[in-house]
């Protein structure tokens, strides 16, 4: 038998008090994962979300800027119209490597989800929007055989929640119009997924928008050459520039200062488990006080009794620790289900990003905040003197 | 002629409080010698588990001198009396002080532990054995009866194989037979592996088996009986 062994067996005879120590040891090392692989996979997952637009520069009508960048990067339809001569207007200026007219409609269909009903988004697009989507490529099918066929690709999702293919049919509600799918798009782990992309001039007829377009996607050559362009673009009063980077910045810049918050919420869960540490050790010292004075007469040093009640400690922390993880490991798609149904704009892929280094870090913090908080129950206990604990037990 | 085990020279102990201070006691001297078994005996209050307490180095003289083994407590800091008491001294309790959470077994290895000596894996269990009760290894306090809990307890008070064993009422708790069995162990650690033992107790015919009576009263020695066997 060993020291640990004897810490272990102390712990297991006050098991429920020491189980609820560990539970909230857990508790807090899980919000602190969660946390932080939160702050770390947002920042992931929406980086990915803008590289995978393709294009580092969106014009829309003049409006809330973040607004509007965050209704293309969640696919949502609400844009304000601009003209499409603004399309043409653009093309030509020097900076522009790849450019896009996109014209987002949004239906409410009601026989959607088995009869429960949703909303379809709908995406008036060109060729030029496949050239300026990398990641965009085609699982069956192909591009539309004219510019105002009645004709759809389906993003992935899209596809399989309706169960189509090529060769079949959809229709718009309240349209009165009946599409037939000619490709499907691969999954792309981005809002496009659940998208119907149909011919740009398409779109504007079934939407009766003809001339109108919600924005225009640009690729610059030179990104740094965008206050440039911005400023050529001036002049066009009815218009906006926005740069995704910029955008992105500023959401994330949000998340962090939401973060500070969180965090400190977070750091509060931790100083009331340190709290609930101490007070276990201490009142598990304090009832042991004649069996410590017996310990110390049968020859325990003050080192031997200090290093016992600390791992007594560490033992509690350790295991916190352990069950923390788990706990975030597999409760972190709960959260991650809870933050998408909370935050108005989530981006596509994996929120929670919980790596093995902040597990780690995770861990490592727990333990030193078992070595912090075990130094004073254990002190004390090391402190008493053998003679006068067994004479208060008599 | 037989070394001294312990020697205390006009040893006195004082317990202070800001009410009253209490002579515990006052001036005594007696020499043990290797190899002694001594009964301390007297009344409540007269001073044994404070003669104790000095020689077993878990409390502090007052004045005088007292030596154990050759070493002198006094010289020492805490760190090296516990090096004292789990290489020289054996501990017996009347309340047998044992580990709730732990097995016969694992209260007897516990010095073992503090000692550092994790290798004297057969010793615990052969004292366990050597007490009668190779049969209980397993079984924790609270399925054994008080002899056997003292029996324990003397098997946990020799693992670290001391040279002076220290039993403050160890009967104090037992019926007649299992008394009478706890001193015929001493008597057998005594005579077979030269144990000095030192037993403060009340009971007047367990402290004549001894080879020397010490009594005391109000903290002075009132009689110092060697008995012949």
């Amino acid at each position: 038998m060993k020291f640990f062994i004897l810490a272990y067996k102390n712990l297991k005879r006050r098991k429920s008090r020491s189980f609820l120590t560990i539970g909230g040891v857990a508790v807090a090392v899980a919000v602190l994962v969660c946390l932080l692989g939160f702050n770390a996979g947002y920042q992931e997952a929406l980086t990915s979300d803008v590289d995978k637009m393709g294009y580092q520069v969106i014009v829309t009508a003049k409006g809330c800027p973040y607004e509007a960048a965050t209704m293309i990067l969640s696919g949502e339809a609400g844009l304000r119209f601009m003209d499409e001569d603004i399309y043409n207007q653009i093309t030509s200026d020097p900076d522009i490597d790849k450019i896009t007219p996109l014209l987002a409609q949004l239906t409410y269909d009601p026989e959607k989800q088995g009869g429960r009903g949703g909303f379809t988004n709908y995406l008036g697009i060109e060729k030029s929007y496949i050239e300026l989507k990398p990641n965009v490529k085609f699982k069956s099918g192909g591009w539309f055989s004219g510019d105002n066929a009645n004709e759809a690709i389906m993003g992935y999702e899209a596809a399989e929640s309706e169960q189509k293919s090529v060769g079949d049919n959809i229709s718009i509600p309240d349209k009165n119009i009946t599409l037939t799918v000619v490709g499907t798009f691969e999954r792309t782990a981005t809002q496009e997924d659940g998208t119907v992309f149909l011919p740009l001039k398409t779109t504007q007829r079934i939407f009766d928008v003809e001339g109108k377009l919600t924005g225009i996607g640009i690729k610059l050559k030179q990104l740094e050459n965008i206050s440039e362009f911005e400023e050529r673009l001036y002049p066009i009063a009815s218009i906006q520039v926005i740069s995704m980077n910029q955008v992105k910045g500023t959401i994330l810049n949000l998340v962090n200062s939401a973060k500070i918050l969180i965090m400190s919420v977070a750091f509060i869960a931790i100083f009331v488990a340190i709290i609930g540490v101490i007070n276990t050790i201490l009142m598990s010292v304090l009832e042991r006080t004649q069996e410590i004075g017996i310990v110390k007469a049968i020859g325990a040093s003050r080192l031997d009794i200090f290093k016992l009640i600390w791992m007594e400690t560490l033992i509690i922390c350790t295991f916190g620790g352990i069950f923390g993880s788990i706990v975030a490991i597999f409760g972190g798609n709960l959260v991650e289900l809870l933050v998408r149904n909370v935050m108005p704009y989530a981006p596509g892929g994996k929120l929670l990003l919980i790596t093995p280094e902040l597990l780690l870090f995770s861990f490592l913090g727990v333990i030193i905040i078992g070595i912090i908080s075990g130094l004073y129950p254990a002190f004390k206990a090391a402190s008493m003197r053998p003679i006068e604990v067994i004479r208060s037990g008599e | 002629m037989r070394v001294l085990a312990i020697r205390a020279d006009k040893l006195k102990k004082i317990y202070s409080s800001i009410y009253e201070k209490i002579v515990a006691l006052r001036e005594i001297d007696i020499k043990i010698k290797k190899g002694e078994f001594v009964a301390i005996m007297g009344p409540s209050g007269a001073g044994k588990t404070t003669f104790l307490n000095l020689v077993g180095c878990l409390d502090i003289l007052t004045s005088g001198n007292l030596e154990i083994m050759g070493y002198n407590p006094v010289e020492f800091n805490e760190g090296k009396l516990s090096r004292i008491r789990i290489e020289k001294i054996g501990f017996v309790f009347e309340d047998f002080f044992l580990i709730s959470s732990l097995n016969a077994l694992e209260n007897v290895q516990l010095p073992l532990i503090f000692a550092r000596n994790y290798k004297n894996n057969n010793r615990p269990r052969a004292l366990l054995k050597r007490v009668g009760l190779g049969h209980r290894l397993t079984h924790f306090p609270n399925e054994l009866s008080g002899g056997e809990l003292q029996r324990v307890a003397i098997a946990r008070a020799l693992v670290n194989n001391p040279q002076i064993l220290l039993a403050d009422e160890p009967t104090g708790n037992m019926d007649t037979k299992n008394a009478q069995g706890i001193f015929d162990l001493f008597r057998n650690l005594n005579r077979k592996e030269g144990l000095t033992i030192i037993v403060a107790t009340h009971n007047v015919r367990l402290g004549y088996s001894t080879d020397r009576v010490i009594y005391l009263n109000d903290g002075e020695i009132e009689k110092d009986e060697r008995l012949v066997k």
